[in-house]
């Protein structure tokens, strides 16, 4: 109480030093490609351009590739993880199954595995039904990931809907399926809120299947992309900044916009279940 | 509106027969997995079928070429016991356990000192919170991309820091040395992790009742002793479910690795997932890779069962 000012002073220190890495993508993004070996390093860019990404995303027909599938495969991927994630979680959370403890097993059990262990099969299995390097085996990939971790994260905010309301609901003639969808579901928006946002962030930024399962060029998000680029970009540093500014900002301004939700949602997701 | 269906609900469910009721329930019941089951059967589909692929993969000597036409062999144990006979194995998950506790310990110390500041009550606390969060969203593509260039050897901003204030004498090629590829690794990894830790930490330490600080306090306890009597033993709980998710979340951990170093100089950096991956995407062996991938998830389910039982237990 004696020293908040001190302590503000210090916290903004720290944050600043935590977040350099942040601030040097975007600031080598804005640099002439030959100032970037620059010693002692310009900690602003002068003189600040553009060019990199002129050069990267507005001219690289690659990168606009890359970015396109990112957004086809997220959406769907998005869509349905939450279509089939939320009733999933509204029925664990509001309905005694006799395989409840199984499948509440299965999706922690599914949320530790490494993404490569689930890549490899997929690959062999995938390559059976014409699914490799198609985006429907990507978000089919995808969704294997993130509808585990909806479900578990939606879970707690099920459980908090009031029987008493749905109970309601079906007196009022909505089936059990009605008064989940009409009653349910709009007292838990923060929830819905929080777990796309957090499908949204797992899935433009996921980049095993994208490397295991998307083996053309035309398929593959934006940051394999990035990755194979890297030895062309080998020491143009400030194209491959610019690129990965560009993917961080649409996660950013979610970040920025949802926040709120997002931090909430996690910290029950962890510590309970 | 609310209060009028409660009063209706009560009102209206004494007077239906029992039987008709409970007839009712039962064929309710039936009706409800359809909740569950799209996404059950989804789960099933797409982890536990394709586990079970790879178990069985492990089995048979599949390259790609012979997998793609057809032509598997059986080869029974022998891929698993080449797997668990190669050194390159046993290298790869001791660099694993190496990796991952060394984030772990960066997670939880960091992440406390963290935390002890942001549970202050200071102006700005929240924004800033918020802004430290930063690096745990981030794609991992991206941080990886962002630390490979803080770490280059010639013109890294690391170097050029760490040589002014004479840390270092010399500027180090970190992600080029078989000594500093792996310490390098972990920091980047960490940096993404700790805020996840902070978070819930500090969840933590907010449950911890003021009295018993108070107490202490009345008590004379100096500021160590009441975090090493205090604070730790009250946050051993969290502790030990962040540890554990930490180990989780770590031990599978193939991107920001494979970006930084593809699992090198040599085999420095090659953990598990990264020699899964070699095995079947870069030697083309899909049976080998299979193997490999099989004793990489060993570790997660023996995990995955301690971490369900605890939290079954709390609830």
């Amino acid at each position: 109480m004696k020293k908040p000012f001190a302590l503000t002073v210090a916290a903004t220190a720290l944050v600043l030093v935590y977040l350099i890495p942040v601030y040097w993508m975007v600031a080598t993004s804005l640099k002439e490609p030959a100032d970037v070996f620059n010693v002692p390093p310009d900690i602003i860019p002068t003189p600040a351009t553009v060019q990199a990404y002129l050069d990267t995303v507005f001219s690289d027909p690659a990168i606009w590739r890359g970015l396109r599938s990112s957004t086809i495969i997220t959406i769907p991927t998005l869509v349905l993880t939450l279509v089939i994630g939320a009733p999933a979680a509204y029925g664990l959370a509001k309905y005694r199954y006799r395989v409840t403890g199984g499948v509440l097993f299965l999706l922690l059990a599914a949320q530790m595995l490494p993404t490569i262990s689930l890549a490899l099969p997929m690959f062999a299995i995938f390559s059976q039904y014409g699914l490799v390097d198609t985006y429907a085996g990507l978000i089919i990939a995808n969704v294997s990931v993130t509808l585990p971790f909806a479900v578990v994260l939606l879970r707690p905010y099920m459980g908090a809907i009031p029987g008493d309301l749905l109970e309601a609901a079906r007196l009022d003639g909505c089936t059990a399926f009605g008064a989940f969808r009409r009653v349910g579901l709009p007292l838990v928006r923060p929830g819905l809120v929080m777990v796309a946002t957090l499908t949204f962030v797992m899935t433009w930024g996921e980049f095993v299947f994208g490397l295991t399962l998307a083996t053309s060029d035309d398929k593959q998000p934006i940051t394999v992309v990035l990755n194979r680029f890297i030895a062309s970009f080998g020491t143009q540093w400030t194209n491959l900044m610019a690129v990965s500014t560009v993917i961080a900002i649409p996660i950013i301004v979610v970040f920025i916009v949802l926040q709120k939700h997002v931090v909430a949602g996690l910290t029950e997701g962890g510590l309970k279940d | 509106m609310t209060t009028t269906r409660v009063a209706a609900a009560t009102k209206t469910s004494p007077g239906k027969p029992p039987r008709a009721g409970r007839k009712r329930k039962r064929s309710r019941s039936l009706g409800t997995y359809l909740f569950i089951l799209p996404a059950a059967l989804f789960v099933v589909a797409t982890t536990v079928y394709p586990l079970l692929y790879n178990v069985n993969l492990g089995f048979y000597d599949a390259p790609i070429q012979k997998f793609l036409r057809g032509t598997v062999e059986w080869v029974g144990l022998s891929q698993y016991q080449e797997a668990l006979g190669d050194p390159k194995t046993w290298v790869s998950l001791g660099t694993s356990l190496v990796y991952t506790l060394a984030t772990i310990a960066l997670m939880l110390t960091v992440g406390t000192a963290f935390a002890i500041l942001f549970t202050k009550t200071f102006p700005g606390n929240k924004l800033l919170r918020s802004l430290l969060f930063l690096p745990y969203i981030l794609p991992s593509v991206v941080a990886a991309n962002v630390w490979r260039w803080m770490l280059d050897g010639t013109s890294g901003l690391v170097n050029y820091l760490l040589t002014t204030v004479r840390i270092i004498p010399e500027p180090v090629f970190w992600l080029g040395s078989p000594t500093f590829a792996l310490p390098a690794v972990i920091l980047a990894t960490a940096w993404t992790m700790v805020p996840f830790a902070m978070l819930l930490i500090i969840a933590g330490l907010q449950n911890i009742p003021r009295a018993t600080y108070e107490a202490a306090e009345l008590d004379g306890a100096g500021r160590w002793s009441t975090f090493w009597r205090i604070t730790v033993p009250l946050l051993r709980p969290v502790l030990s479910v962040v540890a554990l998710l930490g180990f989780i979340y770590t031990f599978k951990t193939f991107d920001t690795i494979f970006i930084m170093t593809r699992g090198g100089p040599g085999d420095a950096t090659t953990v598990l997932p990264i020699l899964a991956y070699n095995e079947a995407f870069v030697n083309f062996d899909l049976g080998s890779g299979a193997t490999v991938n099989t004793l990489l998830l060993v570790i997660p389910m023996v995990l995955a069962i301690i971490y369900f039982r605890s939290t079954r237990k709390e609830g």
